[in-house]
């Protein structure tokens, strides 16, 4: 079993003998599209329908006027496709990823899997799923609990990173141990690359714990650069985005085998206000210790993220600090929050926002 | 030998010209390793104290009970019997009386034998039949009446609401592949059981349609389990056409069913006639 997703072996033989009837009935159906993988070999990306699509405006209908006016509204309009969404560019980089992936390992079932999981009502979902042929999108699985929660289907399609516009549903999955993040629409538009996927990550609350954070805002950055110095070579505890950095770590390293390192397409980014001589060390070793590489680590030492993200144009930034996702949605990049830690605490007028105050 | 029916008179009949029958097979009502010892020394009263069969017949009340909310003289209800091919006098007594005794609301009791027991069900104009015994469930349907797989309830909270769980991957494949992928017995049994569930699919929504879009105590649902989209959305489109829109659809692509369909929850496991739930290992 890989080491993605952990080994649930309750009846092993039972779900060998489904997954290879499974396999039949899908090569059968001689679909154009290729077979999605087996989940617990695949990294899977539940995406919400409105971070895969622009639903703005059929919220406020649902908003305004309530389930049954919204459902109606949307099966007449079933046959348009919706506009893409902020995680409308992240899929497509995942797909490419694929394509390459299935190039070199044409029998691999270590590929990324992107399933739709929304509490959409499953007659809205014709319209998800039109939209979905129109991209000719690699969705192949998709959830629609008809106004339940989905949290409680996450584990269920062993999803390894969650997507959605809900904050609650969102902080829910953290809850739950699942990788997750509000996605925001950036301001304007930048270019991005179309054949490598590249993602940034905040360090602390992040891929890391908040344990670092919270001595900051209670104690100030001078106790905080002493303690970082002092306990350089003990590594940070897990953040809730660390396995998604692992599987993506995972997937490099098979185009590394097979002499594709300097073409990867797939790159990681660390961005952090952090600053490398004071308190960066313990960063790299803290990784290093995990066995994860990251290729890039951006050290601002407190300088605004936006700029340097703009240059780096990822299909997706995490951060768990709202002054951070705005900073770099208005200069165009695709950010998405992650609602963990001390640093929930502190945003929305309540942020100590003077310079040289964060780290 | 024809069937005995013996009517629950604690319980006030049902119109059954137009209430919507449903049949439970006796085995529903016990633990998997039920046998017709009660558990204690103590009474008969415990006969029908386990299995799947009392949170549904809960949920079918709730249904119930809406539906006289609405119109106290609604005819259109659902009425519960349950069907029995053990004919030993004792043990007969002992299930009526336990359902009396618990206030379940079944309507009558049928005790038959092997031989008649998709007659007599046919005879009390039951639409479906529901059981634990997944043999039973397929011979029924091959005879052309709609059956299905009452489940266990894990969550209490399930209770609320009725949920009927549809798999649909035989509905949404395309007609021109469905001779090619069938072996050469199936198709005819397989129309036939298509056949009951189109009509079965149409009444279950002619009643979900008595409710609106929120608070509605019966709700519909769809999974396929090896197709892709298109095939599930086909399936969706299909039920439509017939008179049901499913609120909840999933589609799985081969990912395992067990986890998924534990958080379903549905009462009533309802199979396309082709993938018989035997064959998939994580249903049985």
């Amino acid at each position: 079993m890989s080491e993605i997703k952990p080994a649930e072996v309750k009846d092993a033989s039972g779900e060998e003998r489904d997954w290879a009837a499974a396999k039949v009935f899908f090569d059968n159906l001689k679909s154009k599209r290729p077979r999605p993988p087996k989940s617990c070999y695949a990294v899977t990306i539940a995406v919400s329908s409105r971070t895969l699509f622009d639903m703005t405006m059929e919220r406020k209908i649902y908003e305004d006027q309530g389930l049954e006016k919204y459902v109606e509204y949307q099966q007449q309009h079933e046959d348009e496709p919706l506009k893409p969404g902020a995680a409308f560019p992240f899929v497509k980089a995942l797909m490419t990823v694929n394509v390459k992936l299935r190039q070199l390992y044409p029998d691999s079932e270590e590929l990324f899997d992107i399933v739709l999981m929304t509490n959409n009502h499953a007659q809205v979902g014709v319209r998800l799923i039109n939209s979905i042929n129109h991209y000719d999108l690699t969705i192949e699985r998709f959830c629609m609990t008809g106004g339940k929660s989905p949290t409680g289907y996450l584990k269920a399609y062993m999803t390894n990173l969650y997507l959605s516009k809900d904050s609650e549903k969102v902080q829910e999955a953290i809850e739950e141990g699942i990788a997750a993040a509000t996605m925001f629409t950036p301001d304007m538009e930048i270019q991005l690359s179309d054949t490598q996927l590249r993602v940034a990550f905040d360090g602390d609350a992040v891929l890391f714990s908040d344990e670092s954070e919270i001595i900051v805002k209670q104690h100030g950055l001078d106790t905080f650069f002493e303690h970082e110095k002092a306990n350089e070579n003990k590594p940070l505890a897990q953040g809730p985005l660390k396995c998604f950095l692992e599987a993506l770590g995972k997937l490099q390293r098979k185009f590394y085998a097979k002499n594709e390192r300097l073409h990867c397409p797939i790159r990681t980014y660390l961005v952090t206000a952090r600053s490398a001589a004071s308190s960066g060390a313990r960063v790299l070793k803290t990784l290093r210790s995990w066995g994860l590489e990251i290729d890039e680590a951006i050290f601002l030492a407190g300088a605004p993220k936006g700029p340097l993200l703009q240059k780096i144009r990822p299909h997706i930034f995490f951060d768990d600090q709202m002054f951070h996702i705005e900073g770099a949605k208005e200069l165009g990049t695709i950010a998405a929050h992650v609602p963990y830690g001390i640093g929930q605490k502190y945003h929305k007028g309540q942020l100590i926002e003077k310079t040289g105050k964060t780290k | 030998m024809d069937a005995e029916i013996v009517v629950n008179t604690d319980i006030k009949q049902k119109d059954s010209r137009h209430a919507l029958v449903i049949a439970i097979e006796h085995c529903a009502f016990f633990d998997q390793n039920g046998d017709w010892e009660p558990k204690s020394s103590n009474t008969a009263s415990e006969v029908l104290s386990h299995g799947p069969a009392i949170s549904f017949i809960k949920a079918i009340q709730r249904v119930n009970h809406k539906l006289m909310e609405k119109n106290p003289n609604e005819t259109f209800l659902f009425d519960v019997i349950l069907i029995c091919n053990n004919q030993i006098p004792e043990n007969q007594s002992k299930i009526v009386t336990s359902a009396k005794h618990y206030g379940l609301e079944i309507s009558r009791f049928c005790f038959c034998n092997d031989a008649s027991f998709t007659n007599s069900m046919l005879s009390n104009n039951v639409k479906l039949f529901l059981s634990t015994n997944r043999d039973d469930i397929v011979k029924t349907q091959e005879r052309g009446l709609p059956a299905a797989l009452l489940c266990k309830q894990v969550a209490q909270e399930a209770v609320d609401q009725l949920k009927f769980l549809f798999i649909g991957d035989s509905l949404g494949i395309p007609e021109d592949l469905k001779g090619e992928m069938f072996n050469v017995n199936q198709p005819h049994s397989l129309q036939i059981t298509q056949a009951s569930l189109k009509e079965l699919v149409a009444v279950i929504g002619q009643m979900r349609s008595k409710f609106g879009q929120d608070d509605s105590p019966l709700r519909t649902c769809l999974v396929t389990l090896w197709s892709p989209r298109d095939v599930c959305v086909r399936a969706l489109k299909t039920f439509r056409d017939w008179g049901m829109e499913v609120e909840e659809a999933y589609c799985l692509a081969g990912t395992p069913p067990s986890a998924i369909l534990a958080q379903i929850q549905p009462h009533v496991l309802c199979g396309d006639g082709l993938y018989h739930m035997r064959d998939v290992a994580a249903l049985s």
